[in-house]
C-alpha cells in the first residue's frame, strides 16, 4: 500500500518538464517534494494524480491509475490544488459539501463541519466563499479535500492527500496550523505528499523529502539526509548553508547572501 | 459584500428554500398554464368551457378548435420551449464557469438563424417535392439543422485527444457565430423584401405558428434534452472549481461535457428552430434563482426548467393580448421585461456577478 510513481515523463509540446522521475510515497508519512521555480514539482503532482497526460506508471495503493475510474480514484485520494476557485457564490459549507460525493464521508453529515472546525473556520459556514480572503480561501479548500477523506484508512487502507503548496497563501501561524494537521493525517495512518516552497517546514514536518531540478529527481531522503549545504545549494543554484540547531537536530536553512551572487550565472 | 439575497441563510434553510421553490414554482406553472388557456384574442374563456362542460352541455366547433388546436399546443410550445431555453442558460453558465454564458455563447443562435434564413430566402427555389413535403416545417427543419450542425463541428474543433477545450470552444464560437453572420448577412443581401419581413419577425422570436406538428417534433428532443441535463447537477457544481478539480472529486469530466453540449444542442436547437430568437430568459432565470435559492445545481435546473416555462408563458400571453386580434414577437416582450428587470438587479445588487 503506497503511491508509487515509476518514470514519469512529462512532456509541454517541444519541452520536456519532467525526465524519468519515480518516486515512492508509504502510509504514515508526510513526503514533501521540493525544488525550485520549474523544477517540474507541480507537474510531478500532476501526472500523480492523473491530472496531466505522461509516459510511465502511477500505482496508488498497488492499482494503476489510468485504471481506475474518476470516482474510485477520488474515493482513494483528495488533492488540494494551488488556487482556490470556485465560480458560483456557494456558502463555506456547500463549499466543503462538494467535495462528498464519492469520498469516504458520504452519508456522514457531520464531517463538512469537523473538517471547517478543523482548519479553525466553523464560524465562518454561512459566509460567501467569495467573500473570503485568499488565505481563508485555501483552508476552506483543505477542509474540503479532509472531509473527502475524513478517514486516513478506510478498509485497512491508506487514503491519501495530495496537498499543491499547501502553505503559499498563509500566514505563520495558519502554515503550521496546516502542517500539524498534514502530519496528523498521515500520523493516523494515511498518507500525505506535498509540494513545498519553505524548506524550513518542510524540514519541520517532511518525512521523506524528494528534491527536483531541472526535471529530474536529485535526491531522496529524509530531511537531515537531503537537506544539505551541498545538495541544496546546487538544487537552488545558490549558496545556502544548513545549520541543526538544538535541541531537536532538525536541518535550519540560511541564505549565504555575500556568496550568492558571485556563484549566478 | 454578502450581496446573495439568503446569504445569511444556514445552508440547510438554502437547500431547504430551493426545494420549496419546486412547489412554488410549480404552481406558478400551473396558474400562467390556466391564464394561457383563458386569454386569447377570441371571446372563447376557458371558465365559460369548464362551465358549460360541467352542465353537461358540448363545446361548440369553434370552442373546440381554439382550445384543442390554438391554445393547447400554444402553451405546450412554450413551456417546452421556456423550460429549454431556462436549463440551457443553466447549463451552459456551469460549464463556461461564467454567469453571463448563454447557448448563444457557442454559436447555436447563429447556426440556426443562418439555418433559417436560407430556409426563407432559398426556400422557393427548391423543388416542389421537397416543399411539399416539408411544408411550413422546412424553416424549423433547416434551423434546427443549422445550430446542431454549428455545435457539434464546434465540439470536433474544440475536442482532441478525447478532451474538450472549452477555453477554445468559446473562441471557436465566436469564429463560427461571425461567419454565419456574414453567410446570413449574404443572404439577406439577395432577399425581397416579403422574405426581409419574415426573417426579421424569425429573428424576434413567436410562438404564433404553434401547432400538434411542432410540438410532436420538437418536444421529444426538448424533453429528452432537458431529462438529460438535469442528471448533471452534482457534475456542474464540481467543475465551479476548475475541470482538475472537478475529476479529483470524482466526477468524469469529459462525459459531463459531452452530455452538457448534447443537451444544449438538443434543447436550444430545438426551441429556436421552432420558436426562433427569444432572448434573455437563458439569463435572467438562473440568476433569478441563484439569488434567491443559491447556486446549487442540482436544484437549480429543475427550478430553471419551471420558471422558464412560467415565464415564457406569461410572455406569450402578454404578446397576443396586448395588441389583440394583432401579436407581438415574443422575443420583443422576453426582452421589454426582462433587461429592465435584470438592470434593476444589477443595479441593486452591485458585485454580486463574479467573473
Amino acid at each position: 500500500m503506497s503511491v508509487v510513481a515509476e518514470d514519469i515523463t512529462v512532456s509541454y509540446g517541444q519541452h520536456r518538464a519532467l525526465r524519468g522521475v519515480s518516486l515512492k510515497a508509504q502510509p504514515g508519512q508526510v513526503t514533501a517534494i521540493v525544488g525550485p521555480n520549474g523544477s517540474g514539482k507541480s507537474t510531478l503532482l500532476g501526472a500523480m494524480t492523473g491530472s496531466l497526460p505522461y509516459l510511465g506508471e502511477v500505482r496508488l495503493n498497488g492499482q494503476d491509475i489510468r485504471s481506475m475510474k474518476p470516482w474510485a480514484l477520488a474515493a482513494q485520494r483528495a488533492v488540494l490544488p494551488q488556487t482556490a476557485r470556485l465560480a458560483f457564490p456557494f456558502t463555506v459549507i456547500e463549499t466543503v459539501r462538494l467535495g462528498l460525493q464519492f469520498g469516504t464521508a458520504g452519508d456522514r453529515p457531520e464531517v463538512p463541519s469537523q473538517a471547517l472546525a478543523k482548519v479553525g473556520l466553523a464560524h465562518y459556514a454561512n459566509r460567501s466563499f467569495h467573500d473570503l480572503s485568499g488565505g481563508e480561501a485555501q483552508r476552506v479548500m483543505l477542509a474540503r479535500v479532509l472531509a473527502q477523506v475524513w478517514a486516513p484508512v478506510e478498509n485497512g487502507q491508506p487514503r491519501w492527500l495530495f496537498l499543491d503548496e499547501p502553505v503559499s497563501s498563509l500566514d505563520i501561524g495558519h502554515q503550521l496550523q496546516v502542517m500539524e494537521i498534514a502530519r496528523d493525517f498521515a500520523q493516523s495512518g494515511g498518507g500525505v505528499i506535498a509540494v513545498m516552497h519553505d524548506l524550513n517546514l518542510t524540514a519541520l514536518y517532511a518525512d521523506r523529502v524528494a528534491i527536483l531540478s531541472k526535471g529530474e529527481m536529485l535526491a531522496v531522503g529524509t530531511p537531515n539526509e537531503v537537506l544539505t549545504d551541498a545538495t541544496l545549494s546546487a538544487a537552488y543554484e545558490c549558496q545556502l548553508r544548513v545549520s541543526h540547531p538544538p535541541p531537536a537536530d532538525i536541518p535550519f536553512i540560511l541564505p549565504h547572501a555575500a556568496v550568492t551572487q558571485n556563484t549566478r550565472p | 459584500m454578502t450581496a446573495i439575497a439568503d446569504g445569511n441563510l444556514a445552508p440547510q434553510d438554502r437547500a431547504v428554500q430551493a426545494r420549496k421553490l419546486h412547489w412554488v414554482l410549480t404552481t406558478a406553472l400551473g396558474l400562467t398554464a390556466l391564464l394561457s388557456l383563458q386569454i386569447g384574442a377570441t371571446d372563447v374563456t376557458l371558465m365559460h368551457m369548464l362551465a358549460k362542460v360541467l352542465v353537461g352541455e358540448v363545446l361548440s366547433p369553434l370552442e373546440r378548435v381554439v382550445l384543442f388546436d390554438i391554445r393547447l399546443p400554444r402553451l405546450a410550445m412554450g413551456t417546452l420551449v421556456g423550460a429549454a431555453l431556462a436549463v440551457s442558460g443553466v447549463v451552459m453558465q456551469g460549464l463556461f464557469r461564467n454567469p453571463l454564458a448563454d447557448p448563444g455563447i457557442v454559436g447555436i443562435s447563429a447556426g440556426a438563424g443562418l439555418g433559417a434564413i436560407l430556409a426563407i430566402v432559398l426556400g422557393a427555389h427548391l423543388p416542389i417535392w421537397l416543399t411539399d413535403l416539408t411544408g411550413d416545417h422546412l424553416t424549423p427543419l433547416i434551423a434546427f439543422l443549422g445550430g446542431w450542425g454549428t455545435i457539434l463541428l464546434l465540439y470536433r474543433v474544440s475536442t482532441r485527444h478525447g478532451r474538450t477545450s472549452v477555453a477554445t470552444m468559446l473562441l471557436a464560437g465566436i469564429a463560427l457565430a461571425a461567419l454565419a453572420g456574414a453567410l446570413s448577412g449574404i443572404l439577406v443581401f439577395v432577399a425581397n423584401d416579403q422574405q426581409l419581413r419574415d426573417l426579421t419577425f424569425w429573428g424576434l422570436g413567436s410562438l404564433a405558428g404553434a401547432n400538434w406538428a411542432k410540438v410532436f417534433a420538437a418536444g421529444p428532443m426538448i424533453l429528452l434534452s432537458i431529462a438529460a441535463a438535469l442528471t448533471l447537477g452534482r457534475g456542474l457544481n464540481g467543475l465551479a472549481m476548475g475541470e482538475a478539480t472537478a475529476a479529483h472529486i470524482g466526477i468524469d469530466v469529459q462525459k459531463l461535457k459531452s452530455i452538457t453540449i448534447l443537451a444544449v444542442a438538443g434543447a436550444t436547437g430545438a426551441a429556436v428552430a421552432v420558436s426562433g430568437g427569444i432572448g434573455f430568459v437563458g439569463i435572467v432565470v438562473p440568476h433569478l434563482l441563484r439569488l434567491a435559492s443559491g447556486p446549487d445545481h442540482r436544484t437549480l435546473l429543475l427550478n430553471a426548467a419551471l420558471l422558464g416555462a412560467s415565464l415564457l408563458i406569461l410572455a406569450d400571453v402578454i404578446a397576443r393580448s396586448i395588441i389583440a386580434p394583432a401579436e407581438l414577437p415574443i422575443g420583443i416582450v422576453t426582452a421589454v421585461l426582462g433587461a429592465p428587470v435584470f438592470l434593476w438587479i444589477l443595479l441593486k445588487r452591485r458585485g454580486v456577478v463574479d467573473l
